[in-house]
């Protein structure tokens, strides 16, 4: 059980980048024996304060004390040395060792001669640091062969493996005494030294369940348990809301770079932290669905970084038991923002004549025998959690990866799908991953945005007349309103929000009848969120079939005329979207069908 | 939030620093060619300038032109002298075939076939690098070796081969001929200087005023969002590995107009030269970014050290290590200035 102590405490922490406010004034406190979840939106701050806890941020200001002493974290060494160990997101396990040289990478143990290993004490050490977390993995297995759930796993044993730890791995094998090997080891163990023997560290998990499956997840939450049991203190970054409750003690939400609260979890609700993270009135940024398109409010005009209450446009979207202010914050009760309720009428056509029909779509491994259809004018939104195979779905019936499976368009089968031929049919799709998927780098806005369709825009001998494009991408960048409005500009020049605003320009210029738009309004800014709901909304009234994937459930559940639910590659169920709100539908995705 | 970049200031530094790049390299140049004139007699005059030195960039150039192309869309060509050589070869083998036919027909129809011959090499490099998705370096390392084997095949262990003498004479002025005179005998503007301004000219509008030009940047820039974009990107890889491969048989039959014969083992080097011009010029090994008018830059500058060390009687083991350090040199200077902004990326 958690005691009140903290063992970390930091406060006051600031970090720019290039003037830019990254983390402002943020206070965060981990106690022994506790989980403590991190939350906010992609750009909140919480990696930043995390590599400011790896040091990997040594310029940082504040105060961070560990145990009650002050620290200063310059190194990622240092924290180590401390500590503090960090399994990052991204895994960074060396696919051509094996597991035992991965668990040991940097620490390995020195053989008789300098400069050689001694390969039998690296089997024993990493045998023993796997037993004692219970983790079942080959030793000589090389780390690139294994699953990637199963990688994940042998990060974590490294993880632990490094920070010197007097409940965990090393000391648990008698044979290896602290004070051998090379400076590296007696760095670690001057500052175990320094600390005394605590019982309790502190471990960092970066978004872990990010690409693991539920049974994955289940036995990495034990380990999760197990850590904390022993006195550990832990940090869990997460973006899957709903599973939460069942790992974290306290959460905290960050937005923009300040802390928005911290709360037991006992005392939240999904929906609470949602809207938490996103940190405006919810139903003000999505804009009425046919009936009264006039009465999106300005989102500029909003109040922002007010204390989140709900509004009465909120209550009638989510449960009223929902609304209790919870224990920490001062949360008072106050009229909304005094916007009307959307306009949103619960007796919605669903949509015209079917536009586009898939049949038995899979992906043996991936996802299997998808089928639905999607109507003109709708917007179909698919849910699921991070892994599910939303993504792949939309990328399969767009060509961009293989499938068995038929996709018809308007009635017309569409044979060996690629990018290039559904475009030519009529299927746009922004991709989720704008970076390495949609941005051009070094091209200009101009013709980032015109790419798809310069073939309309080219003359006689092929020639692509300067002024022609421009005059095209001066039409895109004011239909999104792009910022700066200039058409030279190299797109990687612009913000995330601007350089998808230009991504989805490009997409929409060769006029497509179905659009899938995958997590379109990731780590952008809510300004830009809102115009994109509003382009979605409007897109489908002048009769397109619109697809839309998003983690943040509440998107979907604004938008969606229907939902399909997508769980471990198989579509599960079919939901209407009206009426729907982000606690049910996190409860569908989530909910394992016993039959 | 919106991502900690800073848009405004950074396209200045960006926009003026790629100007001061191409103007520093400019200047260098132009250096260069004051000192060659100050200290020797022999540099400032026509015979060394346009005879000499501007012919024999233009050959060089020709080739550079192809690998921007490549090298823009992030690739390079390591088989650029394996196939001048085939081409060189094959213009020659083919005129000997055709020796009893009249020069203004053998002529078109050997260089055809060379240029034919070009563009198939170029497209097995292409198809390699594109469709299969073979490491560039690894297939046109290989490449290189084979069609060398080729040249080598063809002419029989390299043998020496010969224009012959009926059409020698005309042959040659590819080479020798002179076009206008500017103040005396000897003084015209020489015929692989024309050629080079007329296939400079067809690159640059390929490359600047064309679908596939901007698509030759697109895929330099960032494939993937490329292709997903709608682009036929292997196409427009493959494709560049084509110009590169014709660029190799316009220069072939210049090289083969010098002294009327070709060898299966020279032309050595050149996919060095051409790569180097490309880089020296500004256009990053990555690709997206850089021109042909970048390429010029760097071809003047290599050209102009190449004379004076000629000039300078610098021997020919010294000159490598010049050539190298320079390569070098200019690079690493990129980079140290281009470094402060790299970190704030």
């Amino acid at each position: 059980m958690p005691d009140d102590t903290p063992i970390l405490r930091m406060a006051g922490i600031v970090k720019d980048f290039q003037g830019v406010r990254a983390l402002d004034h943020v206070d965060f406190d981990l106690r022994a024996g506790e989980v403590h979840a991190l939350i906010g939106e992609n750009g909140a701050g919480k990696s930043t304060l995390m590599n400011v806890l790896a040091g990997r941020f040594p310029d940082y200001q504040g105060r961070i004390a560990l145990f009650g002493q002050d620290v200063r974290l310059a190194s990622p060494r240092q924290a180590l040395a401390l500590g503090i160990g960090v399994i990052y997101q991204e895994l960074s396990v060396l696919p051509d060792l094996t597991v035992a040289e991965n668990i040991l990478l940097g620490h390995e143990p020195a053989g008789g001669l300098p400069g050689t290993l001694d390969r039998r004490l690296m089997r024993i050490e990493a045998g023993t640091t796997l037993s004692v977390l219970g983790f079942d993995l080959p030793l000589d297995e090389q780390v690139g062969r294994l699953s990637h759930a199963r990688q994940c796993l042998v990060e974590i044993a490294r993880a632990l493996s490094s920070i010197p730890n007097p409940e965990v791995p090393r000391s648990a094998c008698p044979t290896v005494p602290f004070t051998r090997g090379g400076d590296s080891r007696q760095e670690n163990t001057a500052g175990q030294a320094s600390r005394g023997t605590k019982n309790g560290r502190v471990l960092v998990f970066d978004e872990p369940t990010a690409a693991l499956g539920r049974e994955d997840v289940q036995r990495l939450f034990q380990v999760i348990r197990d850590l904390k049991s022993k006195g550990l203190g832990i940090v869990y970054i997460s973006h899957r809301l709903a599973e939460l409750p069942d790992i974290a003690d306290r959460v905290t939400v960050l937005r923009d770079g300040k802390v928005v609260g911290t709360r037991g979890i006992a005392d939240c609700k999904v929906s609470d932290l949602s809207r938490m993270m996103l940190g405006r009135k919810l139903t003000e940024m999505f804009p009425a669905r046919r009936g009264a398109p006039d009465s999106l409010p300005k989102v500029s005009h909003l109040r922002e970084g007010m204390p989140e209450t709900p509004s009465p446009a909120d209550t009638a979207e989510y449960p009223p038991e929902g609304v209790k202010p919870s224990g920490g914050g001062g949360v008072k009760p106050s009229g909304g923002g005094g916007v009307e309720p959307s306009g949103r009428s619960s007796a919605k056509p669903s949509g015209g004549p079917p536009l586009l029909r898939v049949e038995g779509l899979t992906r043996p491994g991936v996802f299997e025998d998808i089928s639905f259809e999607l109507r003109e004018g709708e917007i179909l939104g698919i849910a699921g959690l991070v892994g599910s195979g939303r993504t792949e779905i939309a990328r399969a019936i767009f060509g961009a990866d293989k499938a068995a499976g038929r996709v018809e368009l308007e009635g017309v089968e569409l044979s060996r799908r690629s990018p290039q031929r559904c475009m030519a049919s009529g299927i746009g799709m922004i991709q989720e991953d704008r970076k390495n998927d949609g941005a051009i780098r070094g091209l200009s806005v101009a013709v980032n945005l015109g790419i798809s369709v310069l073939d309309r825009l080219s003359g006689a001998f092929a020639f692509l007349a300067p002024r022609r494009l421009n005059r095209f991408a001066r039409d895109g960048i004011q239909r999104l309103n792009v910022l700066p409005p200039d058409p030279d500009k190299e797109i990687q020049l612009l913000s995330g929000g601007n350089q998808q605003k230009v991504v989805i320009a490009r997409c929409l210029s060769p006029n497509p009848k179905v659009l899938i738009f995958d997590e379109p309004t990731q780590g952008i800014d809510v300004g830009t969120k809102a115009q994109i709901y509003r382009l979605m909304v409007d897109l489908a009234a002048e009769g397109k079939g619109i697809i839309l994937i998003s983690s943040e459930f509440i998107e979907i559940v604004e938008l969606a005329d229907r939902i399909l639910v997508i769980q471990d590659g198989r579509l599960i169920r079919e939901l209407p979207g009206p009426g729907m709100d982000v606690d049910a539908l996190f409860a569908e995705c989530v909910r394992k069908d016993t039959a | 939030m919106s991502e900690p970049t800073s848009p405004q200031p950074q396209t200045k530094t960006e926009r003026s620093f790629r100007v001061v790049r191409t103007a520093s390299v400019l200047i260098l140049t132009l250096a260069l060619c004051v000192l060659g004139a100050v200290t020797t007699d022999t540099f400032l005059t026509w015979r060394n300038l346009v005879v000499s030195l501007l012919t024999n960039a233009s050959c060089l150039g020709i080739i550079a032109c192809g690998m921007t192309f490549v090298m823009i869309a992030g690739g390079f060509d390591l088989s650029v002298p394996s196939i001048t050589a085939v081409c060189c070869v094959l213009t020659v083998l083919l005129l000997q075939v055709m020796g009893a036919l009249s020069p203004w027909v053998a002529i078109p129809l050997a260089l055809l076939g060379a240029a034919v011959a070009g563009c198939l090499l170029g497209a097995t490099n292409g198809v390699m690098v594109s469709y299969v998705g073979v490491n560039p370096f690894v297939v046109t390392l290989s490449t290189a070796l084979v069609f060398r084997g080729l040249a080598l095949i063809i002419t029989r262990g390299g043998q020496s081969v010969q224009v012959p003498l009926r059409l020698k004479e005309t042959y040659s002025t590819l080479y020798w001929g002179q076009v206008g005179s500017f103040g005396g005998q000897g003084q015209g503007i020489m015929v692989p200087i024309l050629i080079f301004v007329a296939v400079f000219a067809v690159c640059v509008y390929l490359l600047r005023y064309t679908r596939f030009g901007h698509y030759v940047y697109a895929v330099g820039g960032n494939e993937n969002a490329s292709w997903l974009a709608g682009i036929n990107t292997p196409r427009v890889k493959a494709a560049t590995y084509v110009l590169s491969g014709l660029s190799c048989a316009v220069a072939a039959a210049i090289y083969c107009a010098i002294t009327g014969t070709a060898q299966a083992n020279s032309y050595q080097g050149l996919d060095m030269m051409a790569i180097a011009s490309v880089i020296v010029g500004g256009t990053p090994l990555g690709g997206g970014r850089g021109s042909l008018f970048c390429t010029l830059n760097g071809l003047l500058l290599l050209s102009v050290i190449e004379s004076l060390l000629g000039h300078y009687g610098v021997n020919e083991e010294y000159r490598n290590v010049v050539r190298g350090i320079i390569i070098l040199v200019v690079v690493a200077v990129d980079l140290l200035v281009r470094g402060g902004q790299k970190q704030r990326r």
